[in-house]
């Protein structure tokens, strides 16, 4: 008797198993029916898009549905920002979803390879990110009406446009070291032997924003930099591992996003300083995009094109400047938190090659772990 | 056998089991070797020579295999006596090392990583530059950017999956032998060597194996400890990879792992052969009581000893875990003015989304245990108690799943379980837990197969010619037998999916954040001090479960 109620139930199970299965391929018939009709609301909502657009701007009112945003900003910022456009979009339902640079760009290459993306706005990355997703024309071009006010490059076709930028700068610790006795240069971070052993900076192979940088080194100093660099033993590690490591004394100095030392300074009344480079500050911009149907997920680029409006406003710079990065307009007044004024930072930049960035980076990176990462 | 068809319920639910592995298992990682072979469209060696003629690529392998290697002989070295004084002598306070020698199994690695860092490294180590200060000594003693280093950390982390599968299978050893062996007037030493040693072989090596792979693939600590001393593994040239996001990024990445999916199946071929040849059972029809081992004169220096092992492997890194989660400046000493803080306590507790995170984490590491041991039970009883041909399939691919660094599993599930071939669990818990089976299932199958190979099948056949059905037998005979096993594989699979955070954070959606993922957060964008504080309440919740466990069950759901 018990042997047949133990049979029963365990066929009961394995019956419910395979509805399981059943069960969630259905879900993602319905989904597909969704989507459909997503398709069509949308495709309905573009015409009413095109047509008051013809007779003037949009009302936030009208923008609505789905909007699924992938970003790499701090999440803390990313919940105020949140809350002002729940009140600026009050018939839209904005997400966002958040990770690292690099965990963001493999989710998205995963995403390609089976042919559609979780999300219908990017905010990661650098232009060179931003040039490749064009390339493979996954990118929905939009016309943004400002871009005499952008101070930083964006793509003519509107593909792309700067939406906040991150600064590579160096750090100290005054309580450990005084700033005339370390190098006050990038050149001279690499250079100053009485440094060696006691610096370290981000991954280029892991983090577009290093990576940027030493493509802006590379043209500046030549190949031999990194052979310097190298004999350096620099420490390649995550930016918190660093900042820890300047406050306990291990490191000297350390080749870091202003950003993270503002947000510590601001945050935890953290003692360490920037110092911008006297040969030129690393200035990186990180883009907005929006992905055009054949990829996005919620086919409702009307409504994304009124948000990256909206982020590109001097309101949504706002939110930019209070998560410690610099504005992208020429007319927002303000730096963030202890940084000195975006303009003074302009005056003295060391230039990124985009589209070497892009062409290169097999080439680049390979040199960098040739000189850097091979142990000498 | 006479051609009568007739409708067996065990093979039913064993060919349920291999399609599931089949679906969620073989099919994305086998998307993943085909994706690398077949990337220009047709089949072609370029992609796997290119990562292969790469000199770096070259001494990666060899740091993989060195560091897990040592990692490996010594966390079994470490493992055994400890698991054999815990369970077989009469050591003081053997419930509380038992629970302690357990205890950094229960903290996610980065943050131990990042507690040895502050310890040991070679400027200002806190326990360096004591050490220094106490003899006087010219330079710090050690420098844990090293490959010694590397070895050190990654043994005092992963020698607990030796020291649970030893002592389990330890508890259900038959003591008749060891007693022969003692009456027969051998000492309690030489009887370990003869008796008790030979005896736990299928044992040691399965632990062998989990630590050996665990320690391959494993990410956290080699980025954070072998990294800033130029010691790449495999593991960090994978994520190297890809995270440059393309999509040849994510081929040169598929084609390295492969080769730790192939070292994966070298060792458990090894192992297998090794163990295959000989009779282990100890577990026959007799009731089995623990034969405790007088220590004698020795009870009190080997308690001391085993006490400074636990001061060091344990005690002193998760001090530092806590100390550093009330620090203001990592700099300072803790007790410098205005130093003491607690707000990286209050910042954990005040966020909305971390009951949330808790609660997901909870539910889909219960899933992922509960669900990988009715895998593991069911495919060691085909492996163990069956005769078909290829019933070591399962147990390759389960072994190879482990093998597989976690981004890459990731990856493979976005790419295959979204939709593209008919199922689409992506943004669900559905196919998080599916990633922590094939990460984790390992843990939960070794302990098991070597719980088996114990159990004498005599004890199942007698119970068969008694007119017990296939169910029955596994109920009543079976699973009694071996509970202790199950328990430890469960916590085994548990534990590591419970903080999981390199696949959850490319998995998650947002209704399926996980504590992962929070940590994660808090470790790239706080600070070090808010990871250490989670971490530490993490820990803490654990041990307290199992306190809990402990009480409610009378010993017998502990760890």
């Amino acid at each position: 008797m018990k042997k047949k109620l133990l049979a029963a139930t365990l066929c009961a199970a394995m019956t419910a198993m395979t509805a399981c299965s059943g069960g969630s391929s259905g879900t993602s018939t319905t989904a597909a029916a969704t989507t459909a009709a997503a398709t069509q609301a949308a495709a309905a909502e573009t015409e009413a898009a095109a047509a008051e657009e013809a007779s003037g701007t949009i009302n936030p009112e009208d923008v609505t549905g789905k909007v699924m945003i992938y970003t790499s900003m701090y999440e803390d910022i990313i919940e105020a920002m949140d809350e002002k456009l729940e009140e600026v979009f009050p018939n839209a339902d904005i997400e966002f979803f958040y990770g690292g640079t690099g965990t963001l760009q493999s989710k998205v290459a995963a995403e390609l390879d089976a042919g559609k993306l979780g999300c219908d706005m990017l905010m990661v990355a650098e232009p060179a990110y931003s040039l490749e997703l064009k390339e493979a024309g996954v990118l929905f071009p939009h016309e943004f009406a400002e871009t005499d006010k952008l101070l930083f490059e964006y793509d003519e076709e509107g593909y792309w446009y700067p939406v906040r930028v991150c600064n590579m700068v160096l750090a100290y610790n005054p309580e450990k070291v005084s700033k005339d006795s370390i190098p006050n240069t990038l050149e001279g971070f690499a250079t100053d032997t009485s440094l060696k052993g006691k610096i370290s900076m981000s991954n280029p192979l892991t983090s577009g924003t290093a990576y940027a940088s030493i493509v802006a080194l590379l043209d500046a100093y030549g190949e031999d930099y990194f052979a310097s660099l190298g004999q350096q033993e620099v420490a390649i590690e995550s930016g918190s591992v660093a900042l820890t490591k300047l406050e306990t004394g291990e490191c000297s100095e350390i080749m870091i996003l202003e950003e993270s030392v503002l947000k510590k300074r601001e945050e935890e009344g953290s003692l360490l300083e920037v110092i911008y480079p006297t040969d030129g500050t690393i200035t990186i911009p990180s883009t907005i995009m929006i992905v055009n149907d054949d990829y996005n997920s919620n086919a409702n680029t009307a409504a994304c094109e009124a948000i990256e409006d909206w982020f590109l406003s001097s309101e949504g710079q706002k939110y930019i400047v209070s998560g410690w990065m610099h504005s992208v307009r020429s007319d927002y007044p303000d730096a963030p938190y202890d940084a000195i004024p975006t303009k003074e930072i302009l005056e003295n930049v060391m230039p990124v090659d985009w589209e070497k960035c892009f062409h290169e980076r097999e080439d680049i990176r390979t040199m960098f772990q040739e000189n850097v990462t091979v142990p000498q | 056998m006479e051609k009568k068809v007739y409708f067996d319920i065990k093979w039913v639910v064993i060919l349920a089991i291999v399609g599931f592995l089949l679906i969620f298992q073989v099919f994305p990682l086998l998307y993943l070797v085909y994706r690398s072979f077949f990337s220009s469209g047709s089949f072609s060696l370029e992609g796997l020579k290119r990562i292969y003629s790469y000199p770096l690529n070259w001494l990666c392998l060899k740091n993989t295999i060195i560091t897990a290697g040592l990692a490996m002989i010594f966390g079994v070295i470490l493992a055994f006596p400890l698991a054999w004084l815990v369970g077989r002598t009469n050591l003081y306070g053997k419930k509380f090392f038992r629970t302690l020698f357990v205890t950094t199994y229960m903290v996610p690695p980065y943050v131990g990583a990042m507690a040895w860092l502050r310890l040991l490294n070679p400027s200002v180590g806190t326990l360096n530059v004591f050490i220094q200060n106490l003899f006087h000594l010219e330079s710090t003693p050690f420098n844990i950017y090293s490959v010694g280093g590397l070895v050190w950390v990654l043994t005092t982390f992963y020698y607990p999956y030796a020291f649970i599968t030893i002592s389990r299978a330890m508890e259900k050893m038959d003591p008749s032998l060891e007693e022969a062996s003692r009456i027969s007037g051998a000492s309690p030493l030489k009887t370990v060597f003869t008796v008790t040693l030979p005896l736990m072989f299928p044992s040691i090596v399965a632990a062998a194996l989990l630590v050996f792979v665990a320690a391959a693939s494993c990410y956290g600590i080699p980025s954070i400890i072998g990294a800033p001393g130029q010691i790449y593994t495999v593991t960090t040239r994978i994520v190297d990879y890809v995270y440059i996001g393309s999509q040849e990024g994510l081929t040169d990445a598929t084609n390295l792992a492969v080769f730790l999916m192939a070292i994966a199946l070298i060792i458990l071929y090894i192992s297998n052969f090794v163990v295959g040849k000989k009779e282990y059972i100890t577990v026959s029809g007799k009731s089995t009581r623990p034969n405790i081992v007088d220590l004698g004169k020795w009870r009190i220096p080997i308690t001391l000893l085993v006490c400074c092992f636990a001061l060091i492997v344990v005690i002193i890194p998760f001090f530092s875990v806590v100390t550093t989660s009330f620090t203001v400046n990592m700099g300072k000493s803790l007790f410098a003015p205005g130093n003491l803080t607690t707000k990286y306590w209050h910042t954990i507790t005040s966020r909305k989304s971390i009951l949330g995170s808790a609660k997901n984490s909870l539910i889909s590491a219960v899933w992922a245990a509960s669900l990988g041991m009715v895998v593991c039970l069911i495919m060691a009883y085909l492996l163990k108690r069956t005769t078909v041909r290829g019933k070591q399939i399962p147990d390759f691919l389960i072994t190879v799943g482990s093998g597989t660094p976690s981004v890459v599993i990731a990856l493979a599930l976005i790419m295959t379980m979204s939709g593209k071939f008919g199922i689409n669990i992506y943004n669900t818990m559905m196919i998080m837990v599916v990633a922590y089976m094939i990460k984790y299932m390992l843990m939960g199958m070794r302990t098991v197969v070597s719980a088996f190979s114990q159990v004498s099948p005599s004890l199942e056949e007698a119970a068969q010619i008694s007119g017990a059905g296939w169910l029955r037998r596994l109920k009543d005979v079976l699973f009694p037998l071996i509970v202790p096993s199950i328990v430890a594989g469960w916590f085994l699979i548990f534990m590591p999916c419970f903080y999981e955070l390199t696949m959850s954070n490319l998995l998650y959606s947002t209704d399926t954040k996980t504590l992962g993922v929070e940590l994660f957060t808090y470790q790239t964008y706080h600070s070090q001090q808010t990871a250490s504080a989670l971490a530490t309440a993490i820990l803490v919740v654990v041990i307290v479960l199992n306190v809990v466990m402990d009480k409610l069950t009378k010993g017998k759901f502990s760890i």
